[in-house]
């Protein structure tokens, strides 16, 4: 076979694969979006469910996915930067590093699952906590540390030394220039970080099944030791419980359709952060 | 500061400790409790009911642990789960809240109508595994059951099968609506699932236990009379010490209002 | 005075905070080791619980020649039809009302007693605590501890198998390797021909256009992509394939590979676009064609980096859970053919730990799986780190 011809037609399969992958992304967000579009007003995103989850709204899980990613930041972030801090500006070069970052990248490794059992072990039975945000928050923040870890990493990294040298220079100390002039210059990077956390925290349900998450619980949390209802889990439930599925369905794609918003808004948030600040930078 | 916080959560958790209360257990009663929930908060504003599920047996093991206040269960207490209520110098009540049939159900398409319990017995226990030893065409049987901890899956265990074990390997399904889903889309499927769950894709067959002699369907009349084999109870169960907080909603269920929710539910009032 | 205190102050906060970072530097490994410590503290308890339910024992005549039950034997007793008669506290309590049993059973091991001297055959299984103690006629069977052999090497899963459960480990970790190794074999053609097709062949704005949108197919949940198969692809698969059962290993494979598409092209195309300039050049300028220069040069140079997607795609595909267990139909069996159904481990804690009662050998098991898929997660990540060089970490910067 002449090369050329092996090339085309090696080029024109691999463009088929190509295109198919992205066929496979429209397809099923397409599917999803076709089907919950009708389902999603006002008053889906407003009400409590009714009449046995097969109508009303899920207006308790979205504000409980809220509640699970507010709580899980407050203990991601500021645990992550401050990791990050230490591995990048305090902790030089060595072997403990080296055995750090190892951890960090097993870390993300993890299945969720695991996650959701370790969860229950310590956070539910070990330290009282019962089914609870805290409980669920803590679960889901430990999964999100490495996202944090990394991108803060990543943003202190590309901080030119001279910054550093600079500071360092004038007369300030290390922690000043930590807190005053490299902080500030990471902060919108950081940012991004947490953006891409609240994604993760916003679709996971391995993790809350058995920490936090309420199969009906209209009333809105009063306390973290209080159980929510979450959107990954409301969508689970309503695909595979329930007296009468069918009639469920259209909740079920609703449910599916504000859950995806919101995951793929907030990583396209992200990228567009990213965008700009690169587009800073160059 | 921080003495603060602690002390408003303890606040907070004392509030709402009055008028809280958290249901937990048996996937079966959870469309029902649910749906109980859904109405007496309506005309309770002040009250929160939680509904989780989880199957008779979390339901209970947390009744046992304190983490819930009710235990909905498909299956009566079982004697050791007792005696461990006792070992905490505690007693149990038993309310009955409804009734509930277990229906087999096949592929609408199926063309085999009736089994007696032997037979059940037998597809269950893997004895069986061809549709045309039970009278039907030439086709694999393909049994659903539900997952271990289910109350349903005890009690069919306990009534159809006597207490011998599932065949190894059977498909368990998170969810009784799952079954009914994968039942209605399996030519060669069959599944148990409450009277409640029961709809138009799929069918559900006349049973018999006396060896063939007679074959009921499943149906709330036939349940209600007696003759149809596979009822069981529904329960409420609560530790005696916190019936103060607990009874206004198990009141509210044994109401004719509640009452009237589980006939619309689909199960079998009192 | 007043600005020594100041210094003074200032210095202690600056090492409290340094401290500070220095303890949340460790954070990862901390939680990593918290995970083992609690997984396997929890876990292992299982090797010291007994065969037989927790607070039951087995009992015989006295004149019975059993000396010791195994649970295959167990199971056979009570399920089959053997010339042994299996007897359960049902049973006794179908022969006497609560009256006749005394208040608090008091009364209840003394019938039981009756009970087994009447029925030599009789093996009956009660709870520890009535068993009849001082009668000659009654003896009570040595309970024994449930083996590794008999957890890691079992062919048999049914956690609440009465009187005795079966932890057979095996049809859930071949399940969970069977689904995942289909994955990959169904996502490395896809997956490598989008990497190419993204890196070498689809210009500048295409690639500005797809790269963030198959990054944004690693962020959809997964209880999304266990909805889509579980009402798309099963009742497809079941109705072109005319196959008995849709919940099956393909269906699971089929998502899974999915998954990990993602994770395989983003990671594979980093790689290969890392291969230096020169190399191309060179290649193309001893009179190469394209195809020549990906799949003679660029694709040896980026191997390792490739391989490391691979296994990353592994790792995605064997702890994901929600979509597994809704779309494999979860039959605990030895995976033979990927048309039947399977259960994975991940989806076995899913389905199983809410119902096991904290602290019993259920439980335990479920942590012991646990264990299991951390172990295999935590060979995975190595073998990504180090086939793809020196530290993956480095390198990616991810």
């Amino acid at each position: 076979m002449n090369k050329r011809t092996s090339q085309r037609i090696a080029f024109g399969i691999f463009r088929i694969l190509g295109i198919s992958v992205v066929g496979i992304l429209v397809g099923i967000l397409g599917f999803i979006v076709y089907h919950g579009v009708g389902a999603v007003s006002w008053e889906f995103l407003t009400t409590a469910p009714s009449d046995g989850m097969t109508a009303g709204g899920i207006f308790p899980a979205i504000v409980g996915t809220l509640c699970l990613v507010a709580g899980s930041l407050t203990i991601a972030v500021p645990l992550g930067v401050m990791s990050a801090i230490y591995t990048t500006e305090y902790a030089g070069n060595g072997r403990v590093i080296r055995l750090i970052r190892i951890m960090t990248n097993n870390l993300s490794g993890i299945p969720s699952i695991i996650f959701g059992l370790f969860g229950m072990a310590l956070f539910v039975n070990r330290l009282g906590f019962g089914d609870s945000i805290l409980a669920g928050s803590c679960t889901l923040g430990l999964l999100v540390l490495p996202v944090v870890i990394r991108t803060t990493e990543e943003a202190l990294k590309a901080i030119p030394d001279a910054f550093r040298t600079g500071s360092l220079a004038l007369g300030a100390t290390r922690l000043q220039t930590v807190g005053r002039i490299l902080l500030p210059a990471a902060f919108p990077n950081i940012i991004t970080g947490l953006i891409l956390s609240v994604g993760r925290v916003a679709g996971e349900t391995a993790p809350i099944l058995f920490t936090v998450a309420a199969y009906f619980l209209p009333r809105l949390p009063e306390s973290v030791f209080d159980q929510v209802m979450a959107l990954p889990y409301h969508l689970y439930v309503i695909v595979t419980s329930g007296t009468d599925l069918e009639a469920a369905r259209p909740v079920a794609y609703g449910t599916a359709l504000v859950l995806i918003v919101l995951v793929l808004f907030m990583n396209l948030l992200a990228s567009f952060f990213r965008k700009i600040l690169d587009a800073k930078k160059g | 500061m921080k003495q603060f916080v602690f002390l408003t959560l303890i606040g907070v958790l004392c509030v709402t400790a009055v008028q809280a209360q958290k249901v937990k257990g048996s996937d079966t009663v959870l469309p029902l409790s649910q749906k109980e929930a859904e109405r007496y908060m309506k005309t309770h504003p002040s009250a929160t009911v939680t509904v989780t599920g989880g199957g008779s047996g979390v339901g209970i093991s947390a009744l046992i642990e304190g983490t819930t206040d009710i235990a909905q269960s498909s299956r009566k207490i079982k004697f050791d789960e007792k005696q461990k209520i006792r070992a905490g110098a505690q007693t149990v009540e038993e309310i009955i809240i409804a009734y509930d049939a277990l229906a087999v159900v096949v592929h609408p398409r199926n063309p085999v109508q009736e089994l007696t319990r032997e037979q059940l017995e037998g597809i269950f226990t893997g004895k069986i595994t061809n549709w045309k030893e039970v009278g039907g065409s030439d086709l694999k049987i393909i049994p659903y059951s539900r997952e271990t901890s289910s109350g349903t899956y005890e009690f069919f265990k306990e009534s159809v099968l006597k207490n011998r074990n599932y065949k190894n390997g059977i498909l368990s399904m998170p969810a009784t609506g799952a079954i009914v889903q994968s039942v209605s889309q399996t030519r060669g499927a069959i599944g148990y699932i409450g009277l409640a769950y029961l709809n138009r894709e799929v069918k559900a067959l006349r049973v018999s236990y006396d060896g063939g002699g007679t074959f009921t369907a499943p149906s709330v009349a036939n349940a209600k009379n007696g003759t149809y084999p596979i009822v069981r109870p529904l329960y409420f169960y609560y530790i005696t010490r916190s019936e103060k907080a607990v009874r206004p909603f198990i009141d509210y269920v044994l109401s004719p209002a509640g009452q009237q929710i589980v006939h619309e539910t689909g199960f079998i009032a009192l | 005075m007043k600005p020594d205190l100041l210094r003074c102050k200032r210095k202690g906060f600056r090492l409290f905070a340094e401290a500070l970072f220095t303890l949340s530097g460790t954070v990862t490994t901390v939680v990593i080791l918290l995970i083992i410590l609690f997984l396997f503290k929890e876990g292992a308890g299982l090797f010291r619980s007994n065969e037989v339910e927790k607070g039951y024992s087995l009992c015989v005549h006295a004149s019975s020649p059993v000396e010791r039950l195994s649970p295959a034997q167990i199971k056979q007793i009570f399920d089959y039809e053997t010339e042994w008669i299996p007897f359960r506290l049902e049973d006794l309590f179908d022969r006497y009302s609560e009256e006749e049993l005394g208040k608090d059973y008091a009364l209840l091991p003394g019938k039981l007693g009756e009970e087994i001297t009447k029925e030599p055959k009789l093996v009956a299984f009660v709870p520890t605590q009535y068993v009849p103690t001082g009668l000659p006629t009654v003896r009570v069977l040595p309970g024994s501890r449930i083996g590794w052999l008999r957890f890691f090497g079992g062919k048999e899963w049914m956690p609440t198998a009465t009187p005795a459960p079966l932890f057979g480990v095996l049809p859930l970790l071949l399940g969970t390797l069977w689904v995942s190794l289909f994955a990959i074999l169904i996502a490395l053609p896809l997956g490598l021909g989008a990497t190419v097709y993204l890196s070498e062949l689809a210009g500048e704005k295409m690639r500005r256009l797809l790269k963030p949108a198959i990054e944004l197919l690693a962020g959809i949940p997964s209880v999304v992509y266990g909805f889509f198969g579980l009402v798309v692809l099963v009742p497809f698969l079941q109705r072109t394939g005319g196959l008995p059962v849709g919940e099956t290993a393909l269906a699971g494979s089929l998502i899974l590979a999915i998954m990990a598409l993602p994770t395989i092209i983003t990671v594979a195309e980093d790689a290969m676009r890392n291969t230096p300039k020169a190399l191309r050049e060179a290649s193309l300028a001893l009179g190469a064609t394209r195809w020549q220069t990906i799949y003679r040069v660029v694709f040896p140079a980026s191997v390792s980096g490739i391989s490391a997607a691979i296994v990353l795609g592994i790792g995605r595909a064997v702890g994901e859970t929600m979509a597994v267990l809704m779309v494999t139909g979860n039959a605990a069996v030895m995976p033979s053919s990927l048309l039947e159904p399977v259960r994975t481990i991940p989806a076995t804690i899913a389905a199983e730990l809410g119902e096991a009662p904290a602290g019993g050998a259920h439980y335990q098991a479920l942590f012991m799986l646990g264990c299991i898929l951390f172990l295999i997660t935590l060979l995975i990540s190595t073998a990504a780190e180090i086939i793809s060089g020196k530290s993956f970490y480095n390198k990616k910067g991810i």
